[in-house]
C-alpha cells in the first residue's frame, strides 16, 4: 500500500538546514499495523505527515497504492487524502466550535455524502466508539479519553484504507490509552491499515512491526507477529 | 456543507463577542454611512428628473467682460427674445420669457397669502411638462389668468372647486384660475413655483418692464428654451453666441463683449459655477467629495474586518489544519471564509438598514433634503445585493487567502507562528485607516475655520434686533412715511428705513455713468441700492467721510453715498461733492456724492464687498422696510405691536417679516451643511478606526500574554509594559500623520482657493489633528495594554 524509497526532507531556517528524513525507505502492506518509534526529532512525525499527504518530500519517491504521489498538486492531495486516509493526533485536534456529531461528520461533508447518509454513518460510528450519548457536546466538555475516541471516530467515519496515528495516547492516562489502542487494534482487524508514531513501547506492542528511526533514517525493523 | 460553514461562523461570532461587535457594528456604521451618502448622491444626480424634457431644456446665459473680468449670469435683456424668435425659431420647440421667481399676494374672499411664482410665456407649461390636475393646459393664454400649484389651490380654496374662480393678485389684478398643476417635488428647479402668471400681464404692468422692451442694456429677465430633438447644444451655442453683439440697437453693450450661450437643465444644479466665462463645476465637487468619503468610510470598516480576521488567524489556524487533514481543499477553505465574511456582512447590512432608517430624518435636516428610503425601488435592492457581495469579497478575500494558505503540519504541530511579514499588511491597513481619519480631521478643521473666519469678518452694520418687511406689492406705494411714523410712534421700533434691496442682498447693478476723472474706456459695474434717508442710521452704517442723507436738505433728493470700495474702484481722491452723471441722456440731474460709508457685506461673505452706490430713493422704489426693534421691550412684544400697526393699515395683506441676522446666517448654510456632514463622517471614521484599533490591541495583548508575564517576573513595571504594548500603534499613527498631512494640505489648499476671503491653513491644524489622533490612539490602546500589564504574571505564564 505504501512504498517509500530514499525519502528526503529538510527544514531550512535562515542559517541552518536540518535533515528530517535522510534517504528513508520502507514499505507498508495493506492490512498491516506498523509502529514507528524513535527519539524526539528523529523525523517520525515528518514521515507521518508525508504519508498523510500533508507535507511534500524534498526527494525520493512515495507510492500510494502503486501510484507515485510525491509530485501531486494540493488539490490532488486533498482529494486522495479525504477518500483514503484518516488521522488521529496526540492533541485530538477537534474543532472547538463544532459538537461531537459535527466533528465526526466533517470528513463526510468534504467527500460529498448526502445528509441522511451522513447521519446514519456518524451515528453508527459514534455507537461503535461508545460516545453516542455525548453527540451534542462540545469538545471542551469531554474528557481526554472521550475526545480521542471522537477523533478516532472522525478518522474512521469515511472508511479510510489507512489510518495515521501520531502518538494517539500521548495525552491520555493509561486506562484511556489502552482503550484507544484497543480501538485501533479492532479497526486493524477489520482490515484498516494503520501507521502509528509512538514513544511508548507499550503501545508499540499492539502493532505487527516496529520501525525504529534515528536522525531521519531507519535503524532497525522488527517483526512482532 | 454551507450549513456547516454558517454554523461555525455563527458560533465563532457568539464566542468572540467583542470581536463580533467590533466587526459587525463597525461594518454596519460604515455601510450605513455609505448607504446614506449613496442616497444623497442619487438624490443630487437625480435633480430635475421630474422634467421629462430635461435633456432638451436650457436657459440662456450671457458672459460679459467688465474691465477685463468676465462675469457670467442668467439675467438677459428683453429684446433677446424677439431676436431668438426671428433668427432661430426653427431650432427650438419653445422659447419662453420669464420673470424671476417672486412673491405675490393672492387673495380670495378673506384669505390672503403670499406665494412665489413666475410670470412666463405660454410654452412654459408644455416645456416643463407640468402635470395638469384640473383645468386647461394652455392656462396662461389669457392675460388675466393664473395657474396654481395643487398646494396653493388648496390653501386658497380649501375643498372648493378652484377652476373659474377669480382671485386678486397683489391687490391689483383680478385673475381667473384656469388650471391646477401637481406640486413640483423638492429636488427640482421650479420647486417653489406656486403659481404661473401670464408673461403678457407682467410685461404690461410695470413701467420699467414696458420700457425694457427694446433695451439691450437692461439685463433683468430670464429666457428658457426647449431645443428641437435634432438640435445639439454645441451647434446652437455657436449660432447664438453673437446674437446680442450683432443685434442692431445693442451697440451700447458691445463694449462688454456679451457672449450668449445655453446652460442645459442637466447642469443647473450641479455645474453652475463659472469662472472667467468658463464653466468650472459647482456642487458636483461636493457630490464627488462625499462619494469618496462614503467609500473611504466603508473601506475603513472593511479594513477592521480584514485586520481582526487575520489577527485572530492563530486561533483559527488549528481549524484550518484539521479541515485540511480531513480532506478540505484550499478552495473549499477560501469559500468557507468568504462565506463567513458574507454572513457577517449580511448581518451588518441589516443593522445598517436599521441605522439608516433611524437616522434618515436627522440626516435630511442636516443636509436640508427630503430623501425617502427607497423601499420600492428595485435598483436600490439590486445595488444593495451587489454592495453586500462586493463588501464581503473586499473584506473577506484577504483573510480567506491568508488563512487558507496555512500549512496544516505546522498548525497542527503547534509550531505555527505568523511570520514577520504577516504583520506587515495589517500595519499597512492600520496606517491606511488612520491616514484617512487624520486627513478627514484636518479637512473638517479647515472647513470650520474657513466658516468661522468668514463669520468673524466685520459686516459693517448691526444686524441684531433688525427686521425687514417685504413691501413689493402696489398697496405699499407712497405709504412709507405714514408707516414710518406709525411704527415709530407705536414704540415697537426705534428706527425705520426703506431700501430697494434686502439688507442681505443687492438686486440691482448699474453701469453707464460719467464722473470727473473717470479713466478712458473704464467699464464700471456698480451695485445699486435705493434707500430712504434713514437707511444709514437705522442699520448702523458708519459714515467715514462727508455726511449722511438728511431730510433737512431738499437737495438730497439727488444725493448718493458711496461705500469705501466704490471710492477706490472709481478712483476718486476727494469723493465728497463729486458729481456722477448718467451717460445715456443728459436730462437727468447729476447725482452728488455727499458721503462715504464703511463697506457693508450685503452679498457673499466669502467675496470682497462690491462697489456700491446708495441712492436717495425719490420714486418710492422700496422693496423692504427695515425696522430696528426697540431694545427696551421684548422681541415678541415688539413684533406683536408691529403686526398690529401693519394690519391697521393693510388689513387684507398677510404680515411677513425676516430677522436680518437669520437671513445673514443663511449665507453660511451651504458651507455649514458641508461642515456638519464632514464632521459627522469624520467622527464616524474615527470611531470605526478606533474600534478596529481596540480589537487589534486586545489581540496583541492576548498574543503577548506570556511575554508580559516573563517581563513582569523579571521586574518590568506597568509603565514599561504599557509602553511596550502601545508604542507600535503610536508609531503607526505617527506614520499616518506624516502621510495624511501633505495629502490634506493639497486638497484643502485646492478647496479654499474658491473663496476670495479665505483663512490660512496654519501649522497648528496639523499639530492639533496629530495630537488628537495620538491621544485617541493612546486611550484606545491603553485600555487593553493596562489590562494586560496589570494581570497576574502567574496566570499569564500558566497559559503556556
Amino acid at each position: 500500500m505504501i512504498k517509500i524509497k530514499d525519502l528526503e526532507k529538510y527544514y531550512r531556517t535562515e542559517e541552518v538546514q536540518t535533515v528530517a528524513l535522510n534517504k528513508l525507505s520502507f514499505e507498508v502492506k495493506e492490512g498491516e499495523f506498523v509502529a514507528v518509534m524513535g527519539p524526539s526529532g528523529c523525523g517520525k512525525s515528518t514521515l507521518l505527515n508525508i504519508i498523510g499527504l500533508l507535507d511534500d518530500p524534498d526527494g525520493g519517491s512515495f507510492e500510494f497504492n502503486g501510484i507515485e504521489v510525491s509530485g501531486y498538486k494540493e488539490r490532488q492531495r486533498a482529494n486522495l487524502r479525504k477518500h483514503n486516509i484518516g488521522f488521529v493526533f496526540q492533541s485530538f485536534n477537534l474543532i472547538d466550535e463544532l459538537t461531537v456529531f459535527e466533528n465526526v461528520e466533517l470528513p463526510l461533508i468534504y467527500t460529498g455524502v448526502k445528509p441522511a447518509e451522513r447521519k446514519r454513518r456518524v451515528e453508527e460510528v459514534l455507537e461503535k466508539m461508545q460516545i453516542m450519548h455525548r453527540r451534542n457536546h462540545f469538545p471542551q466538555q469531554l474528557s481526554g479519553g472521550q475526545q480521542q475516541r471522537v477523533a478516532v471516530a472522525r478518522a474512521v467515519v469515511n472508511d479510510p484504507k489507512l489510518i495515521l496515528a501520531d502518538e494517539p495516547t500521548g495525552n491520555l492516562d493509561s486506562s484511556n490509552g489502552n482503550e484507544v489502542m484497543q480501538l485501533l487494534t479492532e479497526l486493524n482487524e477489520q482490515g484498516t491499515t494503520i501507521v502509528m508514531v509512538t514513544h511508548s513501547e507499550h503501545d508499540a506492542k499492539y502493532s505487527h512491526r516496529v520501525i525504529r528511526m534515528l536522525d531521519g533514517h531507519k535503524v532497525t525493523e522488527s517483526l512482532l507477529v | 456543507m454551507i450549513r456547516n460553514y454558517f454554523k461555525i461562523a455563527w458560533r465563532n461570532l457568539r464566542k468572540n463577542k467583542i470581536y463580533s461587535f467590533i466587526n459587525i457594528f463597525g461594518l454596519a456604521i460604515g455601510m450605513a454611512v455609505t448607504i446614506i451618502i449613496g442616497l444623497w448622491v442619487h438624490d443630487e444626480l437625480n435633480y430635475n428628473h421630474y422634467f421629462k424634457n430635461r435633456d432638451k431644456i436650457a436657459q440662456v446665459f450671457q458672459t460679459q467682460t467688465f474691465n477685463g473680468n468676465k462675469g457670467t449670469g442668467s439675467a438677459i435683456p428683453r429684446p433677446l427674445e424677439m431676436a431668438m424668435r426671428e433668427q432661430h425659431s426653427d431650432k427650438f420647440k419653445h422659447i419662453v420669457m420669464s420673470s424671476w421667481n417672486q412673491p405675490s399676494y393672492l387673495e380670495y374672499k378673506d384669505i390672503n397669502i403670499s406665494k412665489n411664482g413666475n410670470s412666463m410665456q405660454e410654452g412654459a407649461i408644455d416645456m416643463l411638462g407640468l402635470k395638469i390636475l384640473k383645468g386647461v393646459k394652455d392656462g396662461i393664454s389669457d392675460r388675466y389668468s393664473i395657474m396654481l400649484s395643487a398646494s396653493t389651490a388648496k390653501a386658497l380654496f380649501g375643498d372648493e372647486e378652484p377652476i373659474g374662480k377669480i382671485i386678486k393678485a397683489n391687490s391689483q389684478y383680478d385673475l381667473k384660475v384656469t388650471a391646477v398643476y401637481e406640486d413640483i417635488p423638492v429636488n427640482n428647479s421650479f420647486s417653489d413655483l406656486d403659481f404661473v402668471k401670464p408673461w403678457d400681464l407682467y410685461a404690461n404692468s410695470m413701467d420699467w418692464v414696458k420700457r425694457s422692451i427694446d433695451s439691450w442694456g437692461n439685463n433683468s429677465f430670464q429666457l428658457f428654451v426647449q431645443m428641437n430633438d435634432d438640435q445639439t447644444l454645441d451647434d446652437l451655442n455657436k449660432q447664438i453666441e453673437r446674437i446680442k453683439l450683432d443685434a442692431p440697437g445693442a451697440e451700447d453693450t458691445k463694449q462688454y463683449n456679451p457672449v450668449m450661450f445655453l446652460h442645459p437643465m442637466d447642469d443647473w444644479h450641479l455645474r453652475s459655477e463659472f469662472k472667467n466665462g468658463v464653466k468650472t463645476g459647482g456642487r458636483i465637487e461636493y457630490v464627488w467629495l462625499f462619494g469618496i468619503i462614503g467609500l473611504f468610510v466603508l473601506l475603513l470598516a472593511c479594513i477592521n474586518f480584514m485586520n481582526l480576521s487575520t489577527a485572530r488567524s492563530e486561533k483559527r489556524a488549528k481549524e484550518v489544519g484539521i479541515r485540511k487533514s480531513v480532506g478540505s481543499s484550499r478552495e473549499q477553505l477560501i469559500r468557507q471564509f468568504l462565506g463567513e465574511s458574507l454572513f457577517v456582512v449580511v448581518i451588518a447590512w441589516v443593522l445598517a438598514i436599521i441605522i439608516v432608517l433611524a437616522s434618515l430624518d436627522g440626516f435630511n435636516k442636516l443636509a436640508s433634503k427630503a430623501i425617502e428610503f427607497p423601499w420600492t425601488n428595485p435598483s436600490f435592492w439590486l445595488a444593495s445585493i451587489a454592495f453586500v457581495i462586493i463588501t464581503a469579497v473586499l473584506s473577506g478575500s484577504y483573510p480567506a487567502l491568508y488563512l487558507s494558505s496555512f500549512n496544516p503540519v505546522e498548525v497542527l504541530k503547534g509550531t505555527f507562528k505568523a511570520g514577520k511579514l504577516a504583520h506587515l499588511p495589517r500595519k499597512v491597513l492600520v496606517v491606511t485607516q488612520f491616514t484617512v481619519s487624520i486627513a478627514l480631521i484636518i479637512g473638517t478643521i479647515i472647513i470650520l475655520k474657513q466658516i468661522q473666519h468668514t463669520k468673524n469678518r466685520p459686516i459693517g452694520y448691526s444686524k441684531e434686533g433688525l427686521i425687514q418687511i417685504p413691501v413689493m406689492s402696489q398697496d405699499f406705494l407712497g405709504k412709507q412715511d405714514i408707516m414710518r411714523n406709525a411704527f415709530l410712534s407705536s414704540g415697537a421700533a426705534i428706527a425705520m428705513s426703506t431700501s430697494s434691496s434686502p439688507t442681505t442682498n443687492v438686486w440691482s447693478n448699474r453701469s453707464g455713468f460719467l464722473w470727473e476723472g473717470k479713466p478712458d474706456g473704464f467699464q464700471e459695474d456698480l451695485a445699486w441700492v435705493e434707500v430712504s434717508p434713514e437707511y444709514v442710521s437705522s442699520l448702523g452704517l458708519k459714515v467715514v467721510e462727508g455726511r449722511d442723507f438728511s431730510r433737512e436738505f431738499p437737495t438730497d433728493s439727488n444725493a448718493v453715498l458711496l461705500n469705501k470700495t466704490a471710492v477706490k474702484y472709481m478712483g476718486l481722491n476727494d469723493p465728497v461733492g463729486k458729481l456722477i452723471r448718467s451717460d445715456d441722456d443728459g436730462e437727468d440731474e447729476p447725482m452728488k456724492v455727499i458721503g462715504v460709508v464703511e463697506d457693508v457685506i450685503m452679498q457673499s461673505p466669502y467675496e470682497p464687498v462690491k462697489q456700491t452706490i446708495f441712492v436717495f430713493d425719490r420714486h418710492g422704489n422700496a422693496s423692504y422696510y427695515n425696522l430696528r426693534l426697540n431694545p427696551d421691550r421684548s422681541v415678541s412684544q415688539n413684533l406683536e405691536t408691529i403686526e398690529q400697526v401693519f394690519k391697521e393699515h393693510f388689513p387684507n395683506l398677510p404680515f411677513s417679516y425676516q430677522f436680518v441676522d437669520e437671513e445673514y446666517a443663511q449665507k453660511f448654510a451651504a458651507e455649514e451643511r458641508i461642515a456638519s456632514l464632514a464632521s459627522v463622517f469624520t467622527v464616524l471614521a474615527i470611531l470605526i478606526s478606533c474600534l478596529g484599533l481596540f480589537g487589534l490591541a486586545s489581540f496583541v495583548a492576548e498574543q503577548r500574554t506570556k511575554e508580559i508575564g516573563v517581563r513582569k517576573v523579571l521586574g518590568a513595571d506597568i509603565t514599561n509594559l504599557w509602553m511596550l504594548l502601545s508604542k507600535d500603534f503610536l508609531t503607526l499613527v505617527a506614520i499616518s500623520l506624516l502621510i495624511a498631512s501633505p495629502l490634506a494640505y493639497f486638497f484643502m489648499q485646492n478647496w479654499i482657493t474658491k473663496f476670495t476671503y479665505k483663512t490660512n491653513i496654519s501649522w497648528w491644524i496639523f499639530l492639533m489633528a496629530g495630537m488628537g489622533a495620538i491621544l485617541i490612539t493612546m486611550i484606545t490602546v491603553s485600555f487593553q495594554s493596562l489590562k494586560a500589564a496589570t494581570a497576574n504574571p502567574v496566570k499569564s505564564l500558566r497559559t503556556e
